[in-house]
This record gives structure tokens, sequence and C-alpha cells, in this order.
């Protein structure tokens, strides 16, 4: 018997995820609502914390709460969570400025098949500010979206086994930021300097879900 | 009690331990810590090693020798053999080594992992709260790697006192899931034949997870396409594209973009942590009510 109940929000799941974690789910393909639904409930547990969660993680479409089992139970953790879903809270959104020199290996390609030229795709790219949808993938590694229609491309066929940190990634309407080293399938279309990860310092990343980002394009 | 231990021979992916590091997903660093838990705090019980990080070892064991000073060490997890200057000692226990001491850990007949302890701290810098080794985020540890022949590690006072160590039933059965998030979106003839199918643990294993052979062919040619990705979690059995089940051990990637079947229950983790490859398990629905149960009438 699965465990999952179901509130008035289109889509809304709550479901364990193993004996130690629930998972809240705000729909089941990624799209801006459902992104700042998540957002929103984050902030919310964050402003009144429920006992016995140990851990709250924003995702793209989903909060996940880690609980102390000894501390308190799903059942109990459904009520408190319904509570602050109704009156979801909001962080102020931090800005930053991101430089990147649009050079990388799939810069070419990516503004052809937009029927772009180069300097049109960066130009769009970085018209308007994006927002950090989640941390995930890798340490440090965000997702900021949405990009429109006209800007969307679906990831390439094969994945590159190794891009390095700082690698400024574009698919499926959103750009990404590499933190580290990593495997990727998205195209790579720049490099940034900037870098979301710092093991010497506690919190280790900088962005966080909800703040705008401005991608400015270097010479 | 203080020491300088060397480390003379490690076994492939060594690496130092302690609870994890916890509360960092949503920085995309996930909690490592020991693949046996239990163990773990039973080798630590022996040494008094308090909440000091260990060394985890693999199948091939680790020898080291006592360069300076004395410390209490202690072992568990799994059956691997032991030996202090050739004398062999049961498993588990522990014993106080002083300088020029020599103590050898070789493969024995179960598990994967073993761990040693020490009733004194390890000296090592705190990374984001914790010793853990994370070598996918090479975090931890002795610069976020596996130990190597040759590395020193540096004991001073401050751990705790030996305590009585707890001696959970050894289970066997069935390893315990509870249903996952993407149970749904299985076949209910897939659902049905997950359900005490033969899995076979396959050489394919290490710290991030541990792959299965689906063999009596579950899985075979299915596979749910466009999941967006969310945070996974220590136990997630999460089924590839092309129809591998993968469980996912303790430096998993932060979150994950294929369908997850269930999660393995916290009483069992340890368990299926330390079936060796080879090893051929049934999976067993659970629910949550069932294993916090076993959580409480079980381990701490």
């Amino acid at each position: 018997m699965i465990e999952t109940s179901r509130s008035g929000r289109e889509g809304l799941l709550i479901v364990p995820l193993g004996d130690c974690a629930l998972l809240v789910r705000f729909g089941d393909s990624l799209e801006d609502g459902a992104n700042r639904a998540a957002q929103a409930l984050a902030a919310a547990l964050d402003a009144d914390p429920i006992a016995g969660v140990v851990e709250v993680v924003p995702s793209l479409v989903s909060v996940l709460l880690r609980y102390d089992p000894a501390a308190t139970e799903p059942f109990r953790l459904a009520g408190e969570i319904a509570l602050r879903l109704s009156r979801p809270a909001e962080k102020p959104a931090g800005s930053h400025r991101i430089g990147v020199r649009f050079e990388g290996p799939d810069l070419a390609e990516v503004a052809a098949a937009l029927d772009l030229t180069i300097a049109d795709f960066i130009a769009q790219h970085c018209a308007a500010p994006l927002r950090v949808l989640a941390t995930g993938f890798a340490p440090g590694f965000v997702y900021c979206g949405f990009h429109g229609a006209d800007l969307t491309l679906p990831r390439r066929q094969q994945v590159r086994p190794l891009v390095p940190a700082g690698s400024v990634l574009f698919a499926a309407g959103q750009t990404a930021i590499a933190a580290s080293d990593i495997p990727t399938g998205w195209h790579v279309i720049g490099q940034t300097d900037f870098r979301n990860f710092d093991a010497a310092r506690l919190p280790p990343t900088r962005l966080q879900a909800g703040d705008l980002v401005s991608f400015e394009a270097l010479a | 009690m203080s020491a300088l231990v060397r480390i003379v021979r490690a076994g492939p992916l060594a690496t130092i331990q302690d609870a994890g590091r916890h509360g960092l997903l949503v920085h995309g660093i996930s909690a490592s810590g020991p693949m046996d838990q239990g163990a773990f705090r039973q080798a630590g019980a022996l040494a008094g090693a308090g909440s000091g990080a260990g060394i985890e070892m693999t199948r091939a064991g680790l020898d080291l020798v006592i360069e300076t000073g004395a410390v209490r060490i202690s072992w568990a997890g799994g059956a691997f053999a032991v030996r202090i200057n050739g004398a062999a000692l049961g498993w588990p226990g522990a014993a106080r080594l002083s300088a020029g001491d020599l103590l050898s850990v070789t493969p024995g007949s179960a598990g994967n992992y073993g761990y040693l302890r020490f009733g004194a701290r390890l000296d090592l810098p705190d990374v984001l709260g914790s010793l853990s080794t994370n070598m996918r985020a090479r975090l931890g540890g002795l610069e976020g790697r596996a130990l190597a022949a040759g590395d020193r590690l540096r004991f001073e006072d401050g751990a705790g006192e030996p305590g009585p160590i707890a001696t959970a039933p050894v289970e066997d059965g069935p390893i315990r899931f509870i249903r996952g998030l993407h149970w749904e979106r299985f076949s209910a003839q897939v659902q049905s034949q997950f359900v005490g199918a033969r899995f076979r643990i396959s050489p394919a294993m290490d710290r991030m997870g541990v792959r299965l052979a689906d063999e009596d062919g579950v899985f075979g040619g299915q596979s749910i396409l466009s999941l967006v990705s969310g945070p996974v979690l220590p136990g997630d059995i999460q089924i590839l594209g092309d129809g591998t089940p993968i469980v996912l051990m303790r430096d998993h990637q932060p979150t994950g973009g294929y369908p997850r079947i269930g999660t393995i229950i916290g009483a069992d983790l340890d368990r299926f942590a330390q079936m060796r490859p080879g090893s051929v398990l049934a999976f067993e629905p659970v629910s949550v009510d069932h294993a916090h149960r076993l959580l409480r009438s079980g381990q701490t």
C-alpha cells in the first residue's frame, strides 16, 4: 500500500522516499509553476521548520524532507506540510552577474539549429536574467531557466564523458553551469570563471534556488 | 594516547569515513559515510572511538604499522582475517597497539566492507563538517582520495571510552523496500514480478551504486523516459534505460532522473551493502510503519 496524499493543487503528491524521507512533488513535468511552488514550500519550511525534519532539499519540481523516524512519522509530517503549503513563503532573491566567454564547442551548432547567427544567439541568450531553478546533479551544479520556446533545444545525442568546471551548458530551455568536471549530454556553449562550489566555505555554494542570474558575454 | 600510523598496504578504495556529511544535498553533495553503518558503530564501541573517523576497507583488506606512540584499534564488519605481528585474532575485536606493531587485515569469508576504528581522534582537516571521503566530489579524507601505501595518519587524544557492543540478530531473507515515487509508472506485471524475482549482485559495485543482474528479466526492454530529475537517497532502486536495476549507495549523485521503483529500508541497507557479487537476492515490499518498527527494535 503506497502512502500518498493529494491536496487541492493539481499534480501535488506527497510520497515516502524510503523510511527516513518524504518527497513533496508539484508536477511530473518541468514547468515554471511547479518549480516556483517547490521553492515557496522550501522557503516556508525554512521560515517555520517542522520538528523532526533534519534536512530540506528543494529540487526542480519537488522538495525532499529527511526526517528522524524516532522524532516524527509521515502522517504527522504530511499535516505539517499541508499547513505550510497553505501559506507559502517567499525568500528575497539574490541576483548575480556571470561573465561568459561564448566559445563552447557546440555554440555554432546551437545557433544554427535555432536559425540564428552566433551573435544573435548570444544576444538573445543574455537578453533577460534567468532564475536559478535548482542545484543538483553534481556539487554546485545549477539549472537556470527558463528560455522561451524559440530558444529551446533538446539535449545532444551523445554524452561528453567530461567537460571542465566552469562549462556553460544549454538544453531543454535552460542554461546550466558546471561547478566541477562532469559528464554531460547538454550543449557546451561557453566557459565562465565563476565557480559555484568551494569546499572551504560553509555554505559551499553561492547561488540559491530562486536567485536571478544575468549572463554577460565577455569579449 | 596518540600515535602515528602508516598504511603499509591498502586494498582498492579503502577510505576514511565518519558518520557522514549530512545536510548538504541542497548544495549537490551526498552524505557519504560508512557503507555498513551498523558495523562502523560496532567497531566504534570496541575501540572507544566516539564520533571519530575510521577506515573503511574493501574486500582486499589493509595492512598498517604503528610508527610511534600507541592506540587502541578495533575491527568489525563482514568477516575478514586479522593478524597482529602474525598472530591471528578473532573478528570482530580490538587490541592496543604500540610502536612497531603490524596490523594485517586480509580477505575473509563474507562481506565487502570492514572497519578499523581507533581510540583516539584522527587528525585530518574537517571538510564541510565531516572527515568522510567522497571520491566522486573529491572531498574529505586524504585529499578526497582512497588510502594508499605510504599514507600516514596521526591520532591524538580525545576519542571516547570503549563500550558494550550491540549484536543485532543476523537477518536473512528478502531485502525489504518501500514502494517508490515511480512505482505506479511500472506496469502491474512488472510490479508483481519485481517482488520475489531473482536478482544477482553484479561486480559493478562501489560506494556510488550497486548494479544488479535482472536474472528473471523483470525489466527486459522496459524503459520509462522523460522524468524530471529529483533528489535521491541511499537505497533508492533506480531502473536504467536498458532495464538494469542499480541501487544507489552512500556516494550517490545528489539527484537522479531514472525511474525509481522503491527504496531499500534502513534496517536492510547495511546487509545489502555487504552482499558480495554473485549473491542472489529478492525484494519484498513493506510499509513505512513496519520499517520504523524494525529500526526501533534493531540498531542503536
